[in-house]
């Protein structure tokens, strides 16, 4: 649809087609290690459905994916074939990684063969902290990742621009943001604190990955 | 009614083409991956298949995905460190995996648990290999097409991750033993639970006995098929329920003396004399059957008492070497603990089950029909964690 | 019976130097030994009724095996290495910023001895008769190179890999040597002490600082006790 990426889509239906999306993810589960055994028994097991959010775990290849998750320690020589996942996967695809392994390493953050976070690799959205992370921790970063996209530009998404959240992106429009998230306007200065109005006009950069639970990423 | 003459002659230089056809088509064997990522494999296992048609003709793991390295990592952690580490090496029946690194520590130490920890270690212990087998029997029917036992699977064994949970405070990687005995005590009201879990988890292997073993078209992909006999096992190092299923009777649960309290229970063997496929998933459903019956018998033995020994704050463990292997769900697991007196051991073997179930999956997989390859794999089964530490 | 070497029985007292501690099954398995490959047997260590441990010289490894196999010893359990030099690194368990001590770099083998640093050892087990022995050899510092088990007992394969590829020990004879975890290119061998994890040297770990400083008379400390349901 031309209009998407050209930015002439009316606010309304961007809302409409945020909602719908998010309500109708396919998650194509890359379960490597313990956390898979989690993930399934969020996924598949009747007590922590995922289904009813409306997300199906059910895609058979990734290329039919919306969203991987990524639950379990990456190690260096599983990491290509990681690249070459997320690189089959269509556009607008996200990303959750589940676990303390996939987030930094975990456990084995000082070994020889293990990748330290999956974020190495590949761009992550949400991050759900644990070791295992309960089905629950789980459900919730697929809730927050279901917020994001429905607060989402999908014009800057189709273009493939980095700042994607419809406050980012109306600020770049606005002008009072560059595309590189310097402030543009002389009356703003970063070493000025925001009152908590202003926070809410000045954009944070770059996104903030989200993390369940609210903490810094572990 | 009879062919025109015309339709005679085409129907003999069909024929013609297609025999010349066969005769100078060739094929070419093809080499299949399977893996690293495929839903049939318990996590990310490369097997390389060079195929006949439908025949393998040669097939080779490639493991190694899932390897952190442990033995590394384990030289540059304290002992109670270790512990939190190895949980994750078969990470279904996780507290299995602390009790033969502990109970090598204890040895070195020379001091043993006291009664009351022995015997929370063997509930512990048992019902983590409950947790353990039962995705094993649902996950049976996944690489079959039947999707059904997996989800009972997942929903009964919920019980048990709550008990684990109840007691230990994580559904799996529990954490819980201690040099010296158990973290805490178990909470008010475990042992009724227990007892109701356990009978649920009985109901289940009733159903899937029901569902998958009765099932004629399992029946007919399972008998007869990867029959390993048992020199070939013992030569490979097959434990557990593969190896008994070879007909070899050993279950380091009772041919061995270490600290737990399998003699308190009244509980038998189970070993298949046929070797096949079908055989080793059969033992394993008797098994679980059997470690339900374990653990009811323990639930009423538990004697009063404290849960730890005195041991000193900071552990030191001395100088030494020691080795112990217990019946881990995977089969047989064992710890080869080198310490030089330090906070952490100088050097740790972990010997895995599934590492040497797996080394004979080039000889069990020659000659063998594609579909049975997985059917072969599902009875072997293994965890990736366990191979590739 | 006399002790075979100067290996030195453990805890339990012999009362007279001809009592064996134990069942004597142990000290049997020895004497088979030695009638096979006499003069090769360099040590041994028995821990009563509980296990036992032989070290043989490197050229006695693989007909150590093949006698212990002929013996009735035919479940292979497992076959790894041990370096017993003392981590260059250290071992990540103290305090970085307080005072380090000068690293002990004496290479010290332990049980049944040893003289190089490098040594393999291999674990087989008797199934009738319950019983296992841990066989030790001496790799050669000059050429580490053993002979393989592997036309002895299949298992060995996958594990003379895995001990090739974390300690650089070649296997004579070995069908098929090549890396078995680690991906084609890697460089170096893991398990060696003088491979250094290069994450800990960037952000070396805290050491112990969370444990409170033991009381000043009583080390051990009795923990809270029952809680019967």
């Amino acid at each position: 649809m031309g209009l998407v990426d050209k930015g002439r889509l009316p606010a309304p239906l961007t809302k409409l087609f945020n909602i719908s999306r998010s309500y109708s993810l396919w998650v194509y589960q890359w379960g490597l290690a313990c956390c898979a055994i989690e993930m399934g028994a969020a996924f598949g097991s009747p007590r922590y459905d995922v289904m009813r959010l409306g997300v199906i775990p059910l895609p058979a290849s990734p290329r039919q994916a919306d969203f991987v998750c990524v639950s379990g320690t990456v190690t260096d020589k599983m990491a290509p074939a990681v690249k070459r996942l997320w690189e089959q996967m269509p556009e607008p695809k996200y990303a959750i990684s589940m676990g303390s392994c996939a987030n930094c390493g975990g456990p084995y953050w000082d070994s020889y063969s293990v990748t330290k976070g999956v974020d190495q690799i590949i761009p992550i959205d949400v991050y759900v902290p644990g070791c295992p992370p309960r089905p629950e921790a789980l459900l919730e970063g697929v809730v927050l990742l279901q917020q994001r996209i429905k607060n989402e530009d999908m014009a800057a998404k189709w273009r493939g621009d980095e700042f994607t959240t419809l406050q980012r992106s109306r600020a770049v429009a606005a002008g009072e943001v560059d595309r590189d998230g310097e402030l543009i306007s002389e009356t703003h200065s970063i070493s000025e604190d925001p009152t908590p109005d202003e926070a809410r006009t000045v954009p944070v950069y770059p996104p903030e990955p989200i993390v369940v639970g609210g903490g810094p990423i572990e | 009614m009879t062919l025109t003459d015309r339709q005679q002659l085409s129907y003999i230089a069909s024929q013609a083409a297609d025999a010349r056809l066969n005769v100078e088509l060739e094929t070419e064997g093809m080499t299949l991956n399977i893996g690293p990522q495929h839903p049939a494999t318990h996590g990310t296992l490369r097997i390389i298949c060079r195929l006949d048609g439908e025949q393998v003709v040669w097939a080779e793991p490639v493991a190694g995905y899932m390897h952190r390295g442990y033995e590394k990592l384990t030289e540059v952690r304290t002992f109670p460190q270790v512990t939190t580490l190895v949980n994750r090496i078969d990470w279904l029946g996780s507290f299995a995996n602390e009790v033969p690194f502990i109970l090598a520590a204890e040895k070195l130490m020379e001091i043993e648990a006291p009664p009351r920890a022995q015997v929370i270690r063997t509930i512990l212990f048992e019902l983590s290999r409950i947790a353990n087998v039962s995705l094993f029997l649902g996950d049976l029917g996944v690489q079959m097409g039947a999707i059904t036992p997996v989800f009972l699977a997942f929903r009964d064994r919920e019980y048990i991750l709550n008990l684990i949970e109840g007691a230990t405070g994580g559904r799996f990687h529990p954490n819980f033993d201690r040099i010296g005995g158990l973290k805490d005590d178990l909470p008010k009201g475990w042992i009724a639970e227990t007892r109701g879990a356990v009978k649920k988890l009985e109901e289940f292997c009733d159903t899937i006995d029901d569902l998958l073993f009765g099932n004629e078209i399992f029946q007919s992909r399972m008998r007869g098929i990867g029959i390993i006999p048992a020199d070939i096992a013992k030569d490979y190092g097959l434990s557990g329920p593969n190896a008994r299923a070879s007909g070899i009777d050993w279950d380091l649960r009772r041919d061995q003396d270490l600290p737990l309290s399998y003699d308190l229970a009244d509980w038998k063997v189970w070993t298949h004399p046929d070797g096949d496929s079908w055989a080793r998933c059969w033992i394993r459903l008797q098994e679980t059957r059997e470690s339900c019956k374990i653990v009811n018998q323990l639930l009423d033995q538990i004697p009063a008492g404290p849960v730890m020994t005195k041991v000193p704050r900071i552990i030191k463990v001395p100088e030494g070497e020691a080795w112990v292997a217990t019946e881990n769900p995977l089969g047989e697991m064992g710890y080869y603990v080198v310490s030089k007196g330090g906070l952490g051991p100088f050097r740790v073997k972990i010997r895995s089950a599934s590492f040497n179930n797996i080394s004979i999956v080039p000889w069990a997989l020659k000659g063998v029909y594609v579909p049975d390859v997985i059917t072969i794999l599902a009875s072997l089964y293994f965890i990736l964690g366990d191979i590739d530490r | 019976m006399a002790p075979l070497s100067d290996a030195t029985t453990d805890e339990t007292q012999d009362d007279a130097p001809a009592a064996l501690p134990g069942d004597g099954v142990r000290e049997g398995i020895i004497d088979n030994l030695r009638s096979h490959i006499g003069d090769q047997i360099v040590d041994t260590k028995i821990t009563p009724n509980d296990d036992l441990w032989i070290r043989v010289t490197t050229d006695g490894w693989l007909a150590a095996g093949q006698a212990l196999k002929e013996a009735g010893f035919t479940y292979f359990c497992f076959l790894s290495a041990i370096d017993w030099m003392p981590s260059p690194y250290g071992t990540g368990e103290n305090d970085p910023d307080a005072e380090q001590k000068e690293p002990d770099t004496a290479i010290v083998p332990g049980y049944t001895g040893g003289d190089t640093r490098l040594q393999v050892f291999a674990r087989v087990t008797d199934l009738n008769r319950h019983v296992g022995v841990t066989l030790k050899a001496d790799v050669p510092d000059d050429r580490a190179v053993m002979e393989s088990w592997s036309h002895l007992f299949a298992g060995a394969n996958w594990h003379e890999r895995e001990c090739h590829e974390m300690f650089g020990i070649g296997f004579d004879n070995h069908p098929d040597l090549r890396n078995m975890y680690l991906p084609g290119d890697f460089e170096g061998y893991p398990l060696r002490k003088d491979f250094p994890l290069l994450a800990r040297m960037v952000k070396p770990w805290p050491g112990i600082v969370d444990v409170e400083p033991m009381p000043a008379q009583d080390e051990e400390e009795a923990p809270p006790a029952e809680e019967t349901s």
